[in-house]
């Protein structure tokens, strides 16, 4: 048995453990690391952050409410390559431009988030309606999506995004680019949603024991259909973030990042059995894996080091997710 | 002493599950205020029968009217709209998240600001406290998670959670097999306490000592058929035990108990 307030304290590192390590992390890099500890590194950190910590935020909604949602990369990449045919100048660039010209930053974030929902609610149909289950279908959407991706571009790349949607990775703030502000603010605000509103709470319901949230008159295959929507739009903003920063898009536009989204959700406290999980702490998760890397980069390693760190942190988050259910337990 | 109206009759229900019949037509009434018992052996069929009132299952056959009225409720929400509350013999409860949150788990307090509804934990958690404080439950904090407390003091807060929030109708599947003495007589007053503000209740217990002390009618269930509808002041436990094994031949239908002189006319 364990004291009240010697539980509270565990509990406390347990639901902040990654914010913990973070700091950890960051400290001896900064001491072991040549040129590490500069606001740049730290600014290029949080640059780096951004597209992961978008889908990340998807992610993490799904997984808490019990569900999966594998094809956030290929969602990504389907509305980065969208956008980058109909506003690219060039490559299979189409080079629309409206008029004015802001018009195009509107109309192409509408563009890519309606791309990402139009998948997220077909995952849903399958998932909700025909009761599949959600590992298989969005694994599907993954392989078919990046399929799509090919097929529209056939193979080819889209070159030279309008000025006006440039702006967004070029502008900075506080060193930080726009891009990665937009990525911090879509975090902090449903890291409010998830913590304030009866949504938020439903999803952590579901998550826990859908059986008792719909006993308790919660309409759970509705918020369900939504959040595999909501999940299916931010990979679309991830995408559309993803071609500003790269000026188009390519066929193999973000390949890779499925895995450490999912090791940054992990990592960041989101249990794999759902019910459990906040975005502050999965956007530490984010920054742990940005910092690695580029500590990584900065010692001038080769870039197949970061796979294989890649590969062992994914291993150490589930290690630490089962850990850190067993101590649960054994406080209870 | 007053005839009570009937606030749900059912009349026939069937379920089928594949090939099992677990309900091969259940047909009695419960009346406004009355308090129910409902007993049968394991597998006889009570929770299923739970279950379609409080809108979890879909009947196979048959008809509900509650308040004179033919109802068909397609979901749990549907029922606890209509004032249908229920416990089940499975808790209900989300282990993952804190007493606060499953007491008002989905019918959380809100404020709205620009619009977007924000949860008012303050209040739900002083709402919380008086509730559980009314009903004499001890529980050490209500921000810890479920999972961290006993089998009895989980079913204290379902228990307790109905309480709050009333209705016309209130299921209890085997509502106190977790808790101790002291839990139990307190939950056997509250029940007696709900059906004297007119609520109805219906309880399933194996134990008959507590039907014979809160139930104005026995209603035996025997393989999916009723195998009794007795008032409890016109029978014995002797008696009910008979039907549950089915030794006894079946007594006709008893009427709604009348209402006692504390029950409201
Ligand atoms: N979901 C289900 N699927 C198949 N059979 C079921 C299901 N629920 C109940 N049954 C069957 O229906 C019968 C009645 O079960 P139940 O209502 O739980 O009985 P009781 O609550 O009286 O013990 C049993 O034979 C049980 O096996
Ligand atoms: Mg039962």
């Amino acid at each position: 048995m364990v004291s009240p307030r010697r539980r509270a304290a565990i509990e406390f590192v347990l639901d902040n453990l990654v914010w913990f390590i973070l700091v950890a992390v960051v400290a001896i890099f900064s001491f072991a690391v040549p040129n590490y500890f500069q606001i740049g590194i730290f600014a290029n950190i949080i640059e780096q952050a951004t597209f992961v910590g978008t889908l990340a935020i998807g992610l993490s909604l799904l997984i808490i409410a019990g569900y999966m949602d594998l094809s956030i990369e290929s969602v990504m990449a389907l509305s980065a390559m969208v956008i980058g045919i109909l506003f690219a100048a060039s490559g299979v660039g189409l080079g629309i431009t409206l008029t004015p010209e802001w018009l195009v930053v509107p109309v192409s974030l509408a563009v890519a988030l309606a791309v990402g929902a139009v998948v997220g609610a077909t995952n849903a149909f399958f998932v909700v309606r025909l009761k599949m289950n959600a590992f298989i279908v969005t694994l599907a959407a993954y392989i078919w999506g990046r399929g799509l991706v090919v097929a529209l571009s056939g193979g080819r790349s889209a070159q030279e995004m309008p000025a006006a949607l440039r702006v967004f990775a070029i502008e900075r703030f506080l060193n930080v680019p726009l891009i990665a502000w937009v990525s911090i603010v879509a975090t902090l605000a449903f890291a409010f949603v998830l913590r304030k509103t009866p949504f938020g709470r439903h999803l952590l319901l579901i998550g826990g024991n859908p059986v008792a949230a719909y006993r308790a008159g919660i309409r759970v295959d509705r918020l369900t259909v939504i959040t595999f929507i909501l999940a299916g739009a931010i990979a679309g903003l991830a995408g559309w973030l993803l071609a500003i920063r790269t000026s188009g898009a390519t066929a193999n536009l973000g390949v890779g990042m499925l895995f450490q989204t999912f090791a940054a959700v992990v990592i960041g406290g989101v249990s794999l059995k759902g019910g459990v999980g906040s975005l502050t702490g999965v956007y530490a998760g984010v920054l742990l894996l940005s910092s690695i890397q580029t500590a990584i980069n900065l010692m001038g390693m080769p870039a197949h080091f970061t796979q294989l760190i890649q590969g062992a942190m994914v291993l150490a988050a589930v290690l630490l997710d089962t850990m850190k259910l067993q101590i649960r337990k054994k406080l209870a | 002493m007053t005839a009570r109206e009937p606030l749900l009759s059912l009349d026939g229900i069937t379920r089928n599950f594949g090939a099992i019949e677990a309900l091969r037509g259940i047909t009695f009434e419960i009346g406004k205020g009355e308090v129910v018992a409902l007993l049968g052996d394991n597998g006889a069929g009570k929770s299923t029968l739970v279950k379609i009132i409080s809108g979890g299952l879909e009947p196979s056959g048959g008809r509900l009217v509650y308040e004179g009225r033919e109802v068909r409720f397609g979901s749990p929400a549907e029922a606890k709209a209509a004032g249908i509350e229920t416990v089940y013999q499975d808790l209900s409860l989300c282990t993952n998240v804190d007493v606060v949150a499953n007491f008002f788990m989905g019918r959380e307090i809100v404020k709205r600001f620009l619009g977007i509804p924000i949860l008012q934990e303050r209040a739900m958690e002083a709402a919380t406290a008086k509730a559980i404080a009314d009903a004499g439950t001890r529980i050490p904090s209500l921000r810890t998670n479920v999972e961290h407390l006993s089998g009895g003091q989980r079913q204290a807060i379902e228990l307790n959670r109905f309480v709050h929030w009333g209705g016309k109708l209130v299921l209890l599947d085997e509502p106190f097999a977790a808790l101790g003495v002291e839990q139990t007589r307190r939950g056997l007053e509250m029940i007696k306490r709900i059906a004297a503000q007119g609520i109805s209740v219906v309880i399933i217990t194996h134990i008959m000592a507590q039907a014979f002390q809160v139930a104005d009618r026995m209603v035996v269930i025997r393989q999916g058929q009723v195998a009794g509808d007795v008032r409890t002041e016109d029978t014995t436990a002797d008696e009910v035990v008979r039907m549950i094994t089915g030794e006894a031949v079946k007594p006709p239908r008893a009427p709604i108990a009348e209402a006692r002189t504390t029950g409201p006319a």
